[in-house]
């Protein structure tokens, strides 16, 4: 299935990560990589996580993630071709 | 002025409009409990029997007066304990704040006497939730907790307050409440719906508890008129429109009427309208979307495109909605159509093979209700009777356990719906199997003095259960069959409240009249054993495959 790259940015603070990944594992979706780094602003940290769907995973995992209280963005990233 | 986090906590309640709060005590919230004693003029705290049916009240509270409904717990069992009742807020979509102790912060992750991490345990059923670490920040998120619960899509939200934070001394700056009507993000195109309305010859509006959530009973009505288009309920849209309302068809999907399937099937454009296309309600997704276009209106933009792939999605507020379609759409006339739904309507008679059955029982029993009589139900058999037959005239005068159909959920419920409304008159049907997990919640409705009048549909059995194991398991009964010997009239009796045994019509008419204006009344109405819930869809079937008899 097509990979893909949502990047959120986050409120810097315990138990967010985990809000987060437990709604990948709540639906059953693998992560395949995990980045999370503090922003500029202490107050936020930026995540970029890979996992795999369609179109229709793609759209609800945004949607999903959107509704966190702690999540103040979320950018469905343009696809990668990860077999260059 | 300095004041302590319980005090804050009061206080926070009081500004968001809090009068009633339903909980349980114990150490972890002994000085919250502290303050709600020298507050008891301000917040009026009710005491269960159990945490659960606490939690079950302040979801009824909310359900009956669309304010948020307030359940306080100490930590540990006490947080346990009202885990069913906030998944069950949740499902259905339910405002509520859970306040739970919990041990003092530097105990915290040392598995002390009566530690949970109650956060993780419900982070998959709530919309949030906070623990407070920091004194200085309890009353913003009190406030954060009550605007989260109360806007968008509703739903619960907990705040795990230490014990020590609870003492603790911090500058308090009073927070009025948020404006929960905060605009939500806006989705779809409105010139698209109007035009796929304008377009359809033979338009089917689906309604669930959107449409009661957002006050927008007044708007379906005159939308149903306006566009010409028959309603099929979802379970938690039962209170949506009036049951004599002409196209009213009643509740649609596995257990609905034969009315709004054929209907539903018939149509070319589906008007899905604060729903979240259960399967219970759908069956099987292709035969359901086959033939028709599909249009959803929801408040959650996740809730479009989850279940059922529409071709047209709009996200906002139901009542907003219906306003802008309403300002533009002109009034259709449509003979055929709504003369084919109202005779659908005008046939559908589901009969009864003895006298004494649970139609006629409910049909009774509603003669003897008022327009906004509270009716509170278990889950099972009974439930969807209820559904089928209770006559709903009102809006917010149902409360049900939807989406989780928590067997219990009832008895609670009705407390927290009658105290809510002022005592008003309710109704709890229930059945054997549902009220034997909470009638421990009797002893507060006597203590309350409610007016609860509770109609066991007694079929000695899990009916629901041993329903399926009739049609798709070939009558192994494996333990759906209750060989008990309860006589839940004597119980009632010993609980303080009035028990009754009716086992005629004319025997229930007695009780009924009997019954008490303050506290409540049990009437054990012992039904047959096999009696079924009919129509039924069988799972994942379509109108083909409807079973009548
Ligand atoms: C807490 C809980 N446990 C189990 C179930 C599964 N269940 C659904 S209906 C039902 C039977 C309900 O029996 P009863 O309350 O007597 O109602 P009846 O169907 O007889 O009207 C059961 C066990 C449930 N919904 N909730
Ligand atoms: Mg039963």
């Amino acid at each position: 299935m097509e990979k893909f790259t949502i990047e959120l940015i986050v409120a810097n603070r315990y138990g967010v990560l985990n809000r987060i990944t437990g709604l990948y594992a709540r639906r059953g979706y693998n992560i395949d990589s995990l980045n999370v780094n503090e922003t500029a602003d202490p107050q936020f940290s930026r995540m970029l996580i890979v996992s795999r769907g369609d179109a229709y995973i793609q759209t609800q995992m945004v949607r999903q993630l959107s509704k966190l209280y702690d999540v103040k963005e979320v950018t469905l990233m343009a696809t990668v071709n990860f077999k260059k | 002025m300095k004041r302590s986090g319980a005090q804050i906590i009061i206080e926070q309640l009081c500004v968001h409009g809090v009068t009633t709060v339903f909980g349980y005590p114990g150490s972890a919230v002994l000085p919250l409990y502290d303050e709600l004693y020298k507050n008891a003029h301000r917040i009026r705290h009710i005491i269960t029997a159990h945490e659960q049916g606490a939690a079950h009240a302040a979801d009824g509270y909310a359900r009956a007066s669309g304010k948020t409904g307030v359940v306080i717990t100490t930590s540990g069992p006490g947080a346990t304990n009202i885990v069913t009742g906030i998944a069950n807020a949740y499902l259905d979509s339910v405002p509520l704040v859970a306040i739970t102790g919990n041990v003092d912060v530097p105990l915290l992750g040392k598995d002390s006497f009566q530690e949970v991490d109650i956060v993780g345990i419900t982070q998959p059923v709530v919309k949030h939730n906070f623990v407070v670490r920091d004194i200085e920040e309890l009353a913003f998120i009190l406030h954060e907790a009550f605007r989260i619960a109360g806007s968008g899509r509703k739903g619960p939200v907990l705040v795990d307050i230490p014990r020590d934070i609870q003492t603790k001394l911090c500058t308090y700056q009073e927070m009025k409440p948020a404006d929960t009507a905060a605009p939500i993000q806006k989705h779809g195109d409105l010139q698209e719906a109007i035009q796929a309305i304008k377009g359809s010859k033979r338009p089917y509006i689906y309604a669930g508890g959107g449409v009661v959530a957002s006050g927008a009973q007044e708007e379906l009505l005159e939308f149903s008129r306006r566009i010409c288009a028959p309603v099929g309920l979802s379970m938690m849209g039962m209170t949506a429109l009036p049951a004599s309302y002409e196209w009213n068809l009643g509740m649609c999907g596995m257990h609905g009427t034969e009315a709004a399937a054929i209907v539903e099937s018939e149509s070319d454009l589906l008007i899905a309208l604060g729903v979240r296309f259960s399967e219970r309600a759908t069956g099987d997704i292709e035969a359901y979307r086959k033939n028709r276009t599909i249009l959803h209106i929801d408040i959650d933009l996740s809730e479009i495109d989850k279940n059922v792939p529409s071709q047209i999605g709009i996200c906002g507020d139901i009542k907003e909605v219906l306003r802008s379609l309403l300002d533009t759409l002109p009034q259709r006339e449509n003979n055929a159509w709504q003369q084919r739904a109202a005779q659908l309507k005008s046939t559908q008679n589901v009969s009864s093979q003895n006298n004494f059955s649970p139609k006629s029982i409910i049909e009774t029993v509603s003669r003897y209700c008022r327009s906004d009589t509270l009716i509170a139900t278990d889950v099972g058999q009974h439930q969807i009777w209820t559904m089928l037959y209770y006559p709903f005239e009102k809006c917010r005068t149902l409360l049900t356990s939807g989406g989780l159909g928590t067997m219990g959920y009832g008895m609670g419920a009705a407390i927290g719906g009658c105290i809510a409304m002022g005592g008003r008159q309710t109704v709890l049907f229930t059945s054997d199997g549902s009220f034997g997990m909470n009638l421990c919640e009797l002893a507060t409705a006597v203590s309350q003095e409610l007016p609860i009048v509770v109609v066991i549909l007694n079929n000695q059995s899990l009916g629901m259960v041993r329903q399926w194991q009739t049609m798709f398991y070939e009558g192994r009964y494996s333990q759906s069959t209750l060989h008990r010997k309860t006589d839940f009239a004597a119980l009632a009796d010993a609980f303080g409240a009035i028990g009754y045994k009716a086992a005629t019509l004319q025997e229930l008419e007695n009780a009924l009249q009997n019954a008490p204006k303050v506290g409540p009344m049990v009437i054990d109405c012992p039904i047959n054993i096999d009696e079924k819930v009919l129509p039924m869809i069988p799972p994942g079937g379509c109108v083909e495959d409807i079973i009548t008899s």
